[in-house]
């Protein structure tokens, strides 16, 4: 099966920092690829590479075995990468359905259709498993998750095929944490789209992840699907892997 | 399923999150306030049932209205023009020294309404280009319109204020008619209404931008722009575009009053507007406008000019207050407004 998205090589320098030197890496519709590793590993650059924030300056990016170059977050979108950023792009005082559609409205001659635009965020809602009871109230009256669940349901719904979420559960607490893994694992169960998973937090990555790549200072340290990572080494690298047992070494002398 | 779903709103609910809540209240006390007074010194009918005390009110409503409609838009959209007062003795300026040296009425008022335009273009390509607060900007067009239609009337015609009353009388040897002009363009009372030309237009005005910003997508993005340009801009709102085209909705709004200060009064005052800017902010304000952007409305704005205009045309008619007195209480009346909006914008946040 090709891969809906695939990175052959590629490389970002930042005038003379590597922050990301001959990465390969795949995701698959229906999984939840994993990208894992320290502050300052890389994975914020990987994705602004994805979403067209950055071109790389080696290798090529595959979108179901084509290569395509993105020149703005604008061509990116319109080729099925939705990206779900940590602040999420949303206007606090205005409504759930208005917030959905922003930037995309669906007008009836000269004015929106406020019922429509209404009718599908609360279906698409409804498909992440979350009832909107009126999609006129303002979005300030939903947790943190639901929200999260909002920007995700919009990148869906306007077409992404590979949908990117940047360490979406490190705001929340831990119950909201649940629902946005629970929102994932409804969206991994649609079987159409490739989601890509950042975070810190390994129970999270084990709970979710089918595939794992951890990345160090730029580099591919590991990578492996679900059975070939077993999970004392995935919390051991982690925590810094290699680091670690280096440190271990020093301490011991 | 559940415990995710949300709880309901309810119509009460609802309604405590209109922005424009807190100067329904301002309005019934105001109104309450000034019924009594007036009853208190026996000026009751002068002021509520005489058709000139309620010209008087109303007029002005208008007027700060139309201003606070584009004062309303940019505070929404996160914005200021403290130069729409200057602005509209620039355009009445304008409007007359083009009636001065010949031009006919109608095109005097389209090339009048070209150069305000053109002005909010460059004050709002300003804004957005530099990154200054519109503030500082406004602050600059604040001296420098008045200035220049001052600077202009002065070397052109060595006058600083323009009579054009025999310009708008019709000519003697038959030709076109400006007063017709006048009376389309301003209405007046040729038409048998009761009112000044801005009550009409003041009305229209209100049910268009109402509409428009609540069921237009051009009226989404204003409100984006107010709340978080970075995150509307993420979603392809063109937040720039929609800010200066706001800006050039504020100088024409000061370009019709302009206009219409000329056309009425027949003459071009340099002092024309001074000081509305803030009288049309602080309706902004008490109509529930917020000062970072992103929440008020346009209706807000208009009880905001009635609660004004109601206060300050209302003390006319009550001698044994100071009129110092008034600007006091209306001093209070904004700080207090502005402290009910915000609480009341903040249950919005918190749900
Ligand atoms: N625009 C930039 N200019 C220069 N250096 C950059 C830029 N963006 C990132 N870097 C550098 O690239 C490296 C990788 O950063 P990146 O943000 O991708 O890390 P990260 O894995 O997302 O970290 P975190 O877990 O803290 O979010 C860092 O050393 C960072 O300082
Ligand atoms: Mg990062």
């Amino acid at each position: 099966m090709t891969a809906t998205i695939q990175l052959k090589g590629v490389s970002k320098f930042f005038g003379n920092i590597i922050a990301l030197k001959d990465i390969s890496f795949e995701a698959h519709k229906g999984e939840v690829t994993a990208l894992l590793g320290d502050n300052g590993a890389g994975k914020s650059t990987l994705i602004k590479c994805l979403s067209g924030v950055h071109t790389p300056d080696e290798g090529e990016i595959l979108i179901e075995g084509k290569p395509v170059k993105f020149g703005s977050p604008r061509q990116a979108a319109a080729a099925g990468i939705g990206t779900v950023y940590q602040d999420l792009a949303l206007q606090p005082l205005m409504s759930v359905s208005r917030n959905f559609f922003l930037g995309r409205e669906i007008s009836k001659g000269l004015f929106l259709d406020l019922n429509k635009m209404s009718e599908v965020t609360r279906q698409e809602m409804a498909k992440l498993g979350i009832d909107v009871a009126d999609p006129n109230q303002p979005i300030g009256t939903l947790s943190g998750g639901q929200r999260q669940t909002l920007a995700i349901a919009r990148a869906i719904y306007f077409g992404a095929k590979v949908l990117i979420l940047d360490e979406p559960t490190s705001a929340l607490g831990q119950k909201q944490q649940l629902e946005v893994l629970r929102t994932v694992n409804e969206v991994r169960n649609r079987n159409d789209i490739a989601i890509i998973f950042i975070t810190h937090n390994d129970l999270h990555a084990r709970l979710i992840g089918d595939r794992f790549t951890f990345l160090n200072r730029g580099r591919i340290l590991a990578d492996g699907t679900k059975s070939e990572i077993d999970p004392d080494n995935l919390r051991n690298l982690m925590a810094g892997g290699a680091e670690l047992a280096e440190l271990e070494a020093e301490l011991k002398n | 399923m559940e415990d995710e779903r949300l709880r309901k709103v309810g119509a009460l609910q609802t309604f405590v999150s209109r922005p424009e809540l807190g100067s329904v209240f301002g309005l019934a006390i105001i109104v309450i306030t000034f019924m009594t007074l007036t009853s208190i010194s026996g000026t009751f009918s002068a002021m509520w049932t005489n058709p000139i005390g309620i010209q008087a009110w109303v007029e002005l409503a208008a007027f700060v209205g139309i201003l606070g409609i584009g004062a309303s838009l940019l505070m929404i959209a996160g914005e200021f023009d403290l130069s729409m007062g200057a602005n509209i003795a620039l355009a009445g300026h304008s409007f007359a020294l083009l009636l001065l040296f010949g031009v006919p009425v109608v095109p005097a008022i389209f090339l009048t309404f070209v150069e305000l335009a053109i002005l909010g273009y460059i004050i709002g390509s300003i804004v957005v280009r530099t990154g200054l607060p519109s503030f500082i900007v406004t602050l600059g067009f604040w001296f420098a319109s008045r200035g220049f239609a001052v600077f202009l009337s002065q070397t052109l015609v060595n006058q600083s204020r323009l009579s054009v009353k025999t310009q708008l009388k019709p000519p003697a040897g038959g030709g076109e008619d400006p007063t017709l002009i006048d009376n389309i363009f301003a209405f007046d009372k040729a038409f048998g209404l009761p009112f000044d030309a801005e009550v009409y237009y003041f009305v229209i005005l209100v049910i268009i931008t109402a509409f428009m910003l609540h069921r237009t997508r051009y009226g989404n993005w204003i409100y984006a722009a107010g709340g978080d340009a970075q995150a509307a801009r993420a979603v392809g709102v063109p937040v720039n575009r929609v800010k200066i085209s706001l800006f050039m909705v504020s100088t024409c709004l000061a370009c019709l009053l302009g206009i219409l200060t000329v056309m009425t009064s027949g003459a071009s005052d340099p002092k024309a507007g001074d000081f509305r800017e803030l009288h049309a902010i602080a309706a902004a304000v008490i109509g529930g406008c917020a000062l970072m952007g992103g929440y008020g409305s346009v209706i807000g704005a208009v009880l905001g000019a009635l609660i004004f205009a109601i206060a300050s045309r209302g003390i006319n008619f009550v001698p044994f207050i100071d009129n110092n007195l008034f600007r006091v209480m209306l001093g209070f009346l904004v700080l207090g407004a502005a402290l009910l909006n915000q609480f009341l914008r903040n249950r919005v946040l918190r749900g």
